[in-house]
């Protein structure tokens, strides 16, 4: 058994027939028993990976492998993998039990009907929907209709769970607990899952490792933290973290970091921190917003448009070169809309970016 | 909340005037004509008279158990057959529209157009029916003219007519089906077997039901077809006679409008029940 890279994708490549190329050469593995979220912006490819992994869609080139077999040319049936539907697409018509039941009374491998009934009461004791067994899925919020999706998921005992955005159709409140019960369910049978978000909070919150998507290609593969702390582009900088992170055009110029309105010394940046040797030209400074504080030694000033209180902090908006920027701070900082704030960056938390999206520090 | 009211009714009252004048109004005067005999000019109370006459009436038995057979037979045997076909045509057919405009153009056709090309269809000696069935060695009987095969040849024609409307409504049913519910079936492995009865089946109930509701009730109000396969009989001698032709002829020809009011009123009152029966029937299979 190969436990380390229990899924394994490689050189995936999907070209659909319109010549629409949705997946450009991915690979990436997945630990047993891990939970792992596919996150990326719509029409990324991250449910296309989903469905080949699945068997629904058939790659143009490369490889997949569960537990070390390629499973390219399995069909789906034969692949040991629960999927749940971005809509649950239970059967209206069926109660509770019935959908429970459906993967395991249909078939070659067919159960009869009391073996079948007994596996379905034990999964949907697990997600605790056995008090709802005859109902129809029509009667059920839509939390508890997820749990029935999942329940049908892992009847048949697959080894591998793929869900496709589970969450989206819940409200706010019930997205955050449901997705805390998906998260134990899913380490309590010790299943090992593939998780397709857009909600970077989402993924961050229920993910093991998060694999973020763009335009078809890897951008991340990473534990969650490092998104947000050590972003590897341009993009994934700006995708992950809320409030969205400030960017600043700037020149660099003799040992010099010059902004519209500001300039910086190279030498004030951390050395360790420099991913290459930077040569002179155009380049981008990110800055997340809590790095950008009022301070009287600040590296710009700038009137505040516009306060935006979040909980326990607030976020203060400034334009800069015509485009909102923003400074979080503590919510007791007295800063009103109309003041004038001097503003600092704190240069070792920064990053920069080459205009390609390189990043360079 | 009163002034509300006189105003909805204003609103209503030109609807209100029609349904009444072209609707409930005729359904009265029929139920009341069919207490009265006498000709339309001069009609005068006849207590039960009318419908003594039509339950003795030998010809008005005949029609309606034609009309009766008619119905039983040829809505079932359309259902089952749209069914098939919708289902082939939605799962194994590329070209899906192509067939959806063929199959649908019975029904923007008229009945009366058909109903002649049938006639040479059926027709006993020189017709297409009959020469293929020769090709086969099948007998080749005389769809028209033989007063025992009237009504088959009205079944046939029948249930080939219902066809194309219920096809259509079958295929809009069968694409409202979510595509993942066979997603999923088949990731479970299910065949296509199962697929149609545990998935196919039981989402088509409510369709199927209106379907027949609607069938059945225009399979008991069949004249047109009769008319024209028949060339404005009802069949050699009056075999292929049915309720509303009966109702028609004694009507028009015969010149009693009581006599037809009543088999009217009794003709409501069959479809009635067993329209109230059908849908208590629906509801039971589509609750359970």
């Amino acid at each position: 058994m190969n436990n380390e890279k229990f899924v394994e994708v490689k050189n995936l490549r999907k070209v659909y027939d319109n010549g629409y190329e949705a997946i450009k050469n991915v690979s990436f593995s997945v630990k047993k028993g891990d939970l792992v979220c596919l996150l990326g912006p719509s029409g990324c490819g991250k449910t296309t990976i989903l469905n080949m992994l699945a068997g629904l869609l058939f790659p143009t080139s490369g490889d997949i492998l569960f537990d070390g077999k390629s499973v390219v040319k399995t069909e789906p049936k034969d692949r040991q993998i629960g999927y749940v539907f971005q809509n649950y697409a239970l059967y209206p018509h069926m109660t509770v039990l019935q959908n429970v039941m459906f993967p395991l009374t249909v078939g070659k491998n067919k159960k009869s009907k009391e073996e079948a009934e007994k596996v379905a009461r034990k999964y949907m004791d697990l997600t605790q929907i056995t008090e709802f067994a005859n109902q129809k899925p029509g009667s059920l919020s839509g939390g508890q209709q997820q749990r029935v999706a999942i329940a049908r998921a892992l009847v048949q005992e697959p080894k591998i769970l793929l869900m496709d955005e589970p969450l989206s159709n819940l409200d706010a409140r019930l997205r955050l607990k449901i997705r805390e019960e998906i998260r134990a369910l899913v380490k309590k049978v010790g299943i090992t899952t593939l998780f397709v978000t857009h909600d970077q909070e989402e993924a961050l919150s229920i993910g093991d490792e998060i694999i973020l998507f763009n335009d078809g290609v890897i951008q991340q593969d990473d534990l969650g933290q490092n998104f947000y702390l050590e972003p590897n582009n341009y993009f994934v900088a700006n995708f992950v973290g809320n409030p969205v992170i400030d960017n600043f055009k700037v020149e660099i110029k003799d040992g010099k970091v010059i902004g519209s309105d500001f300039e910086l010394n190279l030498d004030d940046f951390d050395n360790s921190r420099f991913k290459r040797e930077i040569s002179d030209g155009q380049y981008i400074l990110s800055v997340r917003p809590e790095n950008i504080q009022p301070d009287e030694n600040g590296h710009f000033e700038a009137e505040i448009k516009d306060v935006e209180l979040i909980g326990r902090e607030r976020i203060l908006k400034f334009d800069h070169e015509a485009v909102q920027t923003r400074s979080l701070v503590n919510l007791e900082v007295p800063i009103k809309a109309g003041d004038k704030v001097a503003l600092k960056m704190r240069l070792d938390r920064v990053f920069l970016f080459t205009p390609e999206g390189e990043r360079v520090y | 909340m009163k002034q509300n009211q006189t105003k909805a009714w204003l609103f209503l009252a030109p609807t209100l005037f029609f349904v009444t004048f072209f609707s409930i109004y005729p359904i009265l005067r029929a139920f009341v004509m069919s207490f009265q005999s006498g000709s339309l000019i001069s009609l005068s109370w006849n207590g039960l008279g009318n419908y003594q006459y039509i339950f003795s009436d030998p010809e008005f038995w005949l029609a309606i158990k034609n009309t009766l057979l008619y119905a039983l037979i040829s809505v079932p045997v359309a259902l089952a057959i749209s069914v098939m076909l919708a289902w082939l045509i939605f799962s194994k057919v590329k070209h899906k529209s192509l067939f959806e405009t063929t199959f649908f153009m019975p029904y923007v056709t008229s009945t009366i157009a058909i109903g002649i090309v049938f006639r040479y269809i059926f027709n006993g000696e020189y017709g297409m029916l009959n020469f293929i069935l020769r090709a086969f060695h099948l007998p080749a009987p005389n769809w028209i003219d033989d007063p025992s095969m009237s009504l088959t040849t009205i079944i046939l024609f029948g249930i080939w007519t219902s066809l194309a409307f219920n096809i259509v409504i079958l295929m809009g049913a069968l694409r409202n089906i979510d595509p993942n519910y066979y997603t999923i079936a088949d990731m479970y492995g299910a065949n296509s077997r199962e697929k149609f009865w545990r998935i196919t089946m039981p989402q088509l109930v409510p369709t199927l039901a209106f379907l027949l509701t609607m069938n059945i009730i225009a399979a008991f109000k069949i004249y047109t077809s009769v008319y024209a396969l028949f060339n404005g009989q009802a069949g050699v001698g009056n075999s292929a006679s049915t309720a509303v032709f009966y109702i028609y002829n004694k009507f028009q020809i015969v010149g009693t409008p009581g006599v037809a009011m009543a088999a009217t009123v009794v003709l409501f009152l069959i479809i009635l029940f067993v329209t109230f029966l059908q849908r208590k029937m629906m509801k039971k299979i589509g609750g359970q």
